[in-house]
């Protein structure tokens, strides 16, 4: 009885799931006969999401002119490898959506089977376009899924690289890889990522993005917590540093996880260049940094509190720029870096065409305006362009933004208490960014706590044969890069 | 408990906020020189204050008041200010001829307290008011500007000895060692020269040294000096370039109590009048030249002993070498009686470019 009742739910689920599709006009059913047997049957199918041709070329001719007689026998006449013969009506709903099509028996009704046609319709593999780099490869990741693990399984052709998919989002039924290499990265690791994916729950997962945001070890932290990017290159070599990538379905950036502060300075270009030029190259972005976050925020305690710091060369510079200016330096510095913000995010939200017109009106037109009525000092609006400017080295689109978010509340603590609040800040910073961790590994490593062997790759990066050792904060389960022990040294032939 | 905390916190740090006092730099007025004179029995202040024209020039106001204290004077003058006058900015300090004479310490006492002034100020003496000086017109960017950069200049490549507020303190609390500070005159319509260096007993000068002798002086004091000296021979003139001066002092004997003072000079030629400069000229140039060094040296040595002061520091350096040593009986007797002999060691490293 209870068996009975089962089957009819099931029934019923067949001919709910019939009855919202027909709603929808792109839900195609058409009922044929087959010619040896004369066996009624019906394929079903949504004509948007599969490949006509396929159905044409591969499926219907042979279950037209084939012997059909149960359903079994889909899987022996048809040209198509993924057949599947199901009798769970709970699935139909679902593989129809992937892209299957539909067939069933008017003789049998509780088993049919599933071919699969779907429409592959992925964008060709174009440069890297956030992250770009002169040398090295350009290949960038798209929008599919299975593209996009084609191309990190042709840089890592290993049996160990596991690929683990779980489908989040009620309604978008978002596919999200899991990808490490068993044979290095550190089970723990995967183990806590797995649980916090699978404890998502949220309806639209559109984009990567979204799983940083819902992951997140602290959800509050201006910081990105994961590292996202959209070189496969990139994603393979930290793959065989221990980590863990995320690929989502639909979402052009894969991410990376755990991750450190100094990993989101360096570009990936660093790796290509000689260790001397990418050492240089990563304390300039360093540099950069720190000068755009701090350098309005001096100019504001600087004059408003210590004016005894300044030089006596620049008093003469700095007083004649600021003398008809009715603005405190607070004020003057709080308009220019908003007017800087605005052109950004105009820039950002405006065609390419239009956009670089914006920088050349906010640039040049705004800037020297506010100089000629008296409204900025020339000096700070000098400061103010390079602090942008610096904003934007940082290789990583995400901590960029962080970064220029970060000038504000300096700014505020510059003006309160002079050179001391922007140390009270920096401290407010500090125990911040010590605190922040990634996927439970401290986010501030190797600064702190301090580890020798991954300095070699953070502030600066040694030579690969000096790198002997894998990043020690996730504890991998194989830390040696190479077996051999010895440091890749060159032998010559006659030695 | 903790949001309780964070809000305490946060509305601390607001009224915070109003305990800092705001002073931006286009609504001070910043003090860049000062002078000191003592005028009819009271202090005579001087401020140099510069105003910044649009054309980057600098236009130089004088603020002037009469005190007993140096800040009483600051007082004084900020009723003639329309911003406030802020000291942060000073960078040349200089006392009258006459002020010098009476005592400085307590002025410069002053100076120490403020926190907002460096140890790195100059100070110098002046010929005749420091007011005059402060008043001329030398440079376009500014008088304290040109004031300091001079002395600079001269410490670091010509004959005047290092000196700033913290070298002069130093050497005031030192017992053994008395201070000394660089002369400047004015020299016709706006034009000033370091004229020599005044020796202090104390806070008081009580001995000028010309410029000619500055070189020996600063060979005493400094331990790396540079300067350039001209020396007479027999017939021909030579001028020589200091590159690089070491100075040692060594007790050679306790009773009578004698001081070894070596002074190792490496030196170029850079003027010679005659015709070749072959290795017997040059070692004529070195003879010549250590016995002028000797023979000033002792000579100045002498004046400081006559005058009852020391900058050379051989009281703190006899101190120093001397378990239970006395400063009564080294004021008096000791001082007078020491005997010390400068030995010179030149040696010319180069002789020009063509040889």
């Amino acid at each position: 009885m209870r068996w009975l009742f089962k089957q009819q739910k099931k029934e019923g689920k067949k001919a709910e799931t019939e009855q919202y599709l027909k709603k929808s006009q792109d839900y195609t059913q058409v009922s044929y006969i087959n010619q040896v047997t004369n066996k009624k049957f019906t394929i079903s199918f949504i004509t948007t999401l599969i490949d006509e041709s396929i159905l044409q070329n591969d499926a219907l001719p042979f279950l037209l002119e084939k012997p059909l007689e149960n359903i079994e026998d889909v899987k022996k006449i048809v040209a198509i490898a993924d057949v599947q013969i199901s009798n769970d009506e709970s699935e139909i709903e679902q593989k129809l959506f992937n892209g299957y099509v539909l067939v069933t028996l008017e003789s049998d009704n509780s088993n049919f089977a599933f071919l699969a046609a779907q429409k592959e319709i992925v964008r060709n593999i174009t440069t890297p376009e956030i992250e770009f780099s002169v040398i090295g490869p350009k290949e960038a990741f798209v929008e599919s899924l299975d593209q996009n693990i084609n191309l990190l399984r042709k840089r890592l052709p290993v049996k160990e690289l596991i690929k683990k998919e779980v489908t989040l989002g009620t309604i978008s039924k978002t596919k999200v890889a899991i990808l490490y290499l068993e044979n290095i990265a550190n089970p723990e690791n995967v183990q806590t990522l797995m649980e916090r994916i699978k404890n998502v729950e949220f309806d639209a997962i559109t984009d990567s993005s979204y799983i940083v945001q819902l992951i997140s070890d602290n959800k509050n932290s201006p910081f990105p917590q994961l590292l996202d990017t959209e070189r496969p290159d990139r994603v393979a070599a930290v793959l065989a540093e221990g980590k863990i990538a995320i690929i989502v379905d639909g979402s052009p950036h894969a991410l990376i996880t755990p991750t450190t502060l100094v990993e989101f300075f360096s570009s990936f270009e660093d790796y290509f260049l000689n260790w001397i030029l990418s050492s240089f190259f990563r304390l300039i972005r360093l540099f950069a940094v720190a000068f755009s976050i701090l350098i309005t925020p001096i100019y504001v305690a600087t004059l408003s509190y210590h004016y005894e710091l300044i030089p006596k060369d620049l008093l003469n510079t700095l007083v004649t720029s600021r003398r008809e200016i009715p603005l405190p330096p607070i004020l003057e510095a709080l308009f220019l870096e908003l007017t800087i913000e605005l052109l950004r995010e105009a820039g950002a939200r405006l065609p390419t065409k239009v956009g670089q017109t914006i920088g050349i009106v906010g640039g040049i037109v705004i800037g020297t305006a506010s100089v000629e009525a008296g409204l900025t000092s020339n000096v700070l609006l000098i400061i103010v362009a390079l602090a942008a400017l610096a904003s934007f080295t940082t290789p990583v689109y995400k901590m960029g933004n962080a970064i220029r978010l970060l000038r504000f509340p300096f700014l505020l603590f510059a003006e309160l208490w002079g050179l001391l609040g922007i140390l009270i800040c920096f401290s407010f910073l500090l125990t911040h960014l010590i605190r922040l961790t990634s996927l439970n590994r401290p986010f501030l490593e190797p600064l702190f706590p301090p580890r020798v062997t991954d300095m070699k790759d953070a502030l600066i990066r040694l030579p690969f044969n000096k790198q002997s050792r894998r990043p020690q904060f996730m504890r991998t389960k194989f830390p040696f890069r190479h077996t051999s022990g010895t440091n890749n040294q060159n032998k010559d032939i006659d030695e | 408990m903790k949001k309780v905390q964070l809000w305490s916190l946060i509305i601390i740090m607001i009224f915070a906020t109003g305990c800092v006092e705001k002073e931006i730099l286009d609504d001070v007025n910043l003090e860049t020189a000062a002078g000191y004179d003592y005028i009819d029995k009271k202090v005579r202040g001087s401020a140099l204050v510069p105003v910044f024209l649009p054309d980057k020039t600098v236009h130089n106001t004088v603020f002037t008041a009469s005190s007993n204290l140096s800040r009483d004077f600051l007082r004084d003058i900020q009723r003639q200010s329309s911003d406030p006058i802020v000291t942060g900015s000073l960078e040349v300090v200089l006392f009258g001829e006459k002020m010098a004479k009476k005592g400085i310490v307590d002025i410069i006492d002053a100076f120490q307290r403020d926190a907002s002034i460096g140890t790195d100020i100059y100070l110098a003496v002046t010929e005749g008011p420091s007011k005059k000086i402060l008043e001329g017109n030398y440079s376009k960017r500014g008088n304290a500007i040109f004031i300091s950069n001079l002395i600079r200049q001269n410490i670091e490549t010509k004959d005047v000895p290092k000196t700033n507020l913290h070298l002069f303190l130093s050497s005031y609390y030192q017992k053994g060692k008395t201070a000394y500070l660089p002369t400047i005159r004015s020299i016709g319509k706006n034009k000033i020269e370091i004229s020599g260096i005044s020796l202090f007993k104390g806070d008081r000068v009580v001995d000028t040294l010309p410029a000619k002798q500055m070189f020996f002086f600063k060979l005493l004091v400094d331990n790396y000096s540079k300067g350039t000296f001209k020396v007479d021979m027999k017939t021909e003139k030579a001028a020589v370039e200091s590159i690089r001066s070491k100075f040692k002092m060594r007790l050679v004997s306790r009773k009578p109590l004698t001081v070894g003072i070596n002074i190792k000079i490496r030196a170029i030629l850079i003027e010679y009048s005659g015709a070749k400069v072959t290795t017997k000229e040059i070692k004529e140039i070195e003879k010549s030249l250590n016995e002028t060094i000797e023979r000033e040296c002792t000579k100045l040595i002498k004046r400081f002993q006559e005058k009852g002061i020391d900058p050379v520091g051989l009281g703190h350096f006899v101190k120093s070498r001397t378990r239970k040593f006395d400063f009564k009986t080294w004021e008096q007797t000791g001082y007078s009686n020491l005997k010390v002999n400068v030995k010179s060691d030149v040696m010319i490293t180069e002789s020009g470019v063509i040889e």
